[in-house]
């Protein structure tokens, strides 16, 4: 009985978002037949499908590219941003200053510094990582310095009287209260990330990526190619936020079910 | 011979700033006691706890576990507040062995053992489960049994019934005396409800605010086991005009206003 309506709740969660794909590509269709819209543009589901199929391995290896700059720069920028956090935490003085560096790295566009990184930075993978972290790092830090100091005194008082040492407070009470808020910072910027990834490839369009394919296609006018590109961005989108929600689900299980997962280590059998 | 103090208050105080939380302070409290304290808001009862917790320096005195000096030093006794201040990303039997958790790590005899209080006190059903599936009272528990698996002799609650519903903090009561009598600890109670006060303890300390003090030590001559129709019996109602006549007279600042109208 609870088996079923579960089963029935996951084929849901499936079904919404699918329907909601076929509606989406059903209308664009539609709607460049009905008005005759000539193909260089808007071209219609099924040019775009062709042009995929056509050019499947060089976009293939372009979303790989992608992906790996959004995979090591996000790490990048979310690490930083947390080790920010708690050293902020820690001491006033950290605090006072590292908030003005902070606010910089928010202030400035990114697009702005997109082409000094290349100067610096060369026209690798290092450029595009940097652009990719500054994109989460600023909520990660925010975040995560709201989740430490959320830990309720009274709980610090308790587990003192216990006869806690700062590292394991820190380990068992303040780093498990900061799960919540960073990993609401890392979906809101997953899909920025991808966006930051592909503002980089665009000032240095040597990667092969994605942003590369889309700059070139642009650049000769072909809307299949063009739109080709943007799908694969869509996807690789999605596919961004929801490894962070599986990361999410994974580390999180108190706030996906009532008890502990049976094969994790806190699940307790005779 | 009376018999040697398992926790004893040593001219303790303490003063913030200007403000004297709690001035020079003496108790003894017996092996085994159950001691409730009463008094009004801001007398220094958490103060006091704090002290004996040793998550507050006193500003004078000393606090003593067994004869030894444990003034400073918390680890020595068990605190439970009135919050449950379960750990939502820890499950009940993680939640129950936090105090071995906190010191390197809980191990298997520690945790079998959390299951058996689990078990003991009606919540084996819930051992794998998260406190946010949790009633109050059912949170409750899991809090004292966290407070229990430390094995302090002393444990020092702080209103851990004092956020339920007057249901729930009746079954509560009668089910801490039981556990009170299975486990022989020795129990300092603050709560805000009289009627609670007297009904648990051996003796009532009754505290009185500006500055914050012991005024009195009332001794409850109710024998136990106490069933709930001992609420209404004369000399539990005498005992409960006595204190509550104490808290008014030396507490109230709506009756210090009212003065000079009578
Ligand atoms: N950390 C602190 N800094 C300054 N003043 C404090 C501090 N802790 C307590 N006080 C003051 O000391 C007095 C006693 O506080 P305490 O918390 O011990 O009272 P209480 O008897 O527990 O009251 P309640 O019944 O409301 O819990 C209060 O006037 C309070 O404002
Ligand atoms: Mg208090």
């Amino acid at each position: 009985m609870h088996d079923l309506t579960e089963n029935r709740s996951v084929l849901l969660k499936i079904f919404y978002p699918v329907a909601a794909l076929v509606l989406v590509v059903g209308a664009w269709a539609f709607l460049v037949w009905f008005y005759e819209v000539p193909r260089y543009v808007m071209p219609s589901p099924s040019d775009v499908a062709n042009h995929i199929s056509e050019d499947w391995q060089t976009l293939v290896k372009g979303f790989g590219v992608t992906f790996l700059e959004f995979l090591l720069g996000f790490t990048l920028g979310a690490g930083t941003g947390f080790v920010f956090a708690v050293l902020m935490d820690m001491s006033r003085t950290v605090r006072g200053i590292l908030y003005p560096i902070l606010i910089l790295s928010q202030a400035i566009p990114i697009i702005a510094i997109s082409a000094a990184l290349t100067i610096w930075l060369g026209f690798g993978l290092a450029p595009k990582l940097v652009i990719v972290a500054l994109v989460v790092f600023f909520p990660v830090v925010v975040n995560v310095l709201d989740g430490l100091a959320s830990v309720d005194k009274d709980v610090l008082n308790l587990v003192r009287s216990m006869g806690a040492s700062k590292f394991s407070t820190f380990r068992h009470v303040k780093l498990p209260a900061t799960y919540s808020p960073l990993f609401s910072a890392l979906k809101l910027s997953a899909t920025f990330s991808v966006t930051g990834a592909v503002i980089a490839e665009w000032t240095a369009s040597t990667s092969g990526g994605i942003g590369a394919y889309l700059l070139q296609a642009n650049s000769r006018l072909n809307t299949a190619g063009t739109f080709s590109a943007i799908t694969f961005l869509a996807a690789l989108g999605i596919v961004s936020f929801l490894l962070v929600v599986a990361v999410e689900y994974l580390l999180t299980p108190w706030k996906s079910g009532h008890k502990a997962r049976r094969w994790s280590r806190s699940y307790w059998q005779e | 011979m009376e018999q040697a103090p398992k926790l004893a208050l040593m001219g303790v105080s303490r003063t913030f700033g200007d403000l004297t939380a709690l001035s020079s302070t003496e108790l003894a409290v017996k092996p085994g006691e159950f001691i409730s304290v009463v008094g009004p808001s801001g007398c220094g009862k958490s103060t006091m706890f704090n002290i004996i917790a040793g998550v507050l320096q006193p500003s004078t005195g000393k606090v003593l576990i067994d004869g030894k000096d444990v003034t400073n030093q918390s680890g020595h006794v068990g605190y439970m507040l009135q919050k449950d201040l379960l750990l939502p990303w820890r499950t009940v039997l993680d939640n129950i062995v936090l105090g071995a958790v906190l010191k390197g790590g809980a191990s298997r005899a520690e945790r079998d053992e959390g299951v058996a209080l689990a078990r003991r006190y009606g919540l084996g059903d819930f051992i794998n489960h998260y406190p946010a599936a949790l009633s109050g009272g059912m949170r409750q528990r899991v809090a004292l049994m966290r407070t229990l698996a430390m094995h302090h002799d002393v444990m020092l609650l702080d209103e851990p019934f004092g956020a339920l519903d007057s249901q729930t903090r009746l079954s509560m009561q009668q089910w801490l005396l039981s556990v009170w009598e299975k486990e022989k600890r020795t129990i300092v109670f603050v709560t805000h409800d009289i009627d609670e006060a007297i009904f648990l303890a051996d003796r009532v300390v009754v505290m009185t605010p500006r500055p914050g003090r012991i005024h009195e030590i009332i001794d409850v001559p109710i024998e136990r086991p106490r069933p709930v129709s001992s609420l209404t019996r004369p000399e539990f109602v005498a005992l409960k005009q006595r204190i509550l006549g104490t808290i008014y007279n030396n507490a109230s600042p709506a009756n210090e206003e009212a003065a000079p109208h009578a």
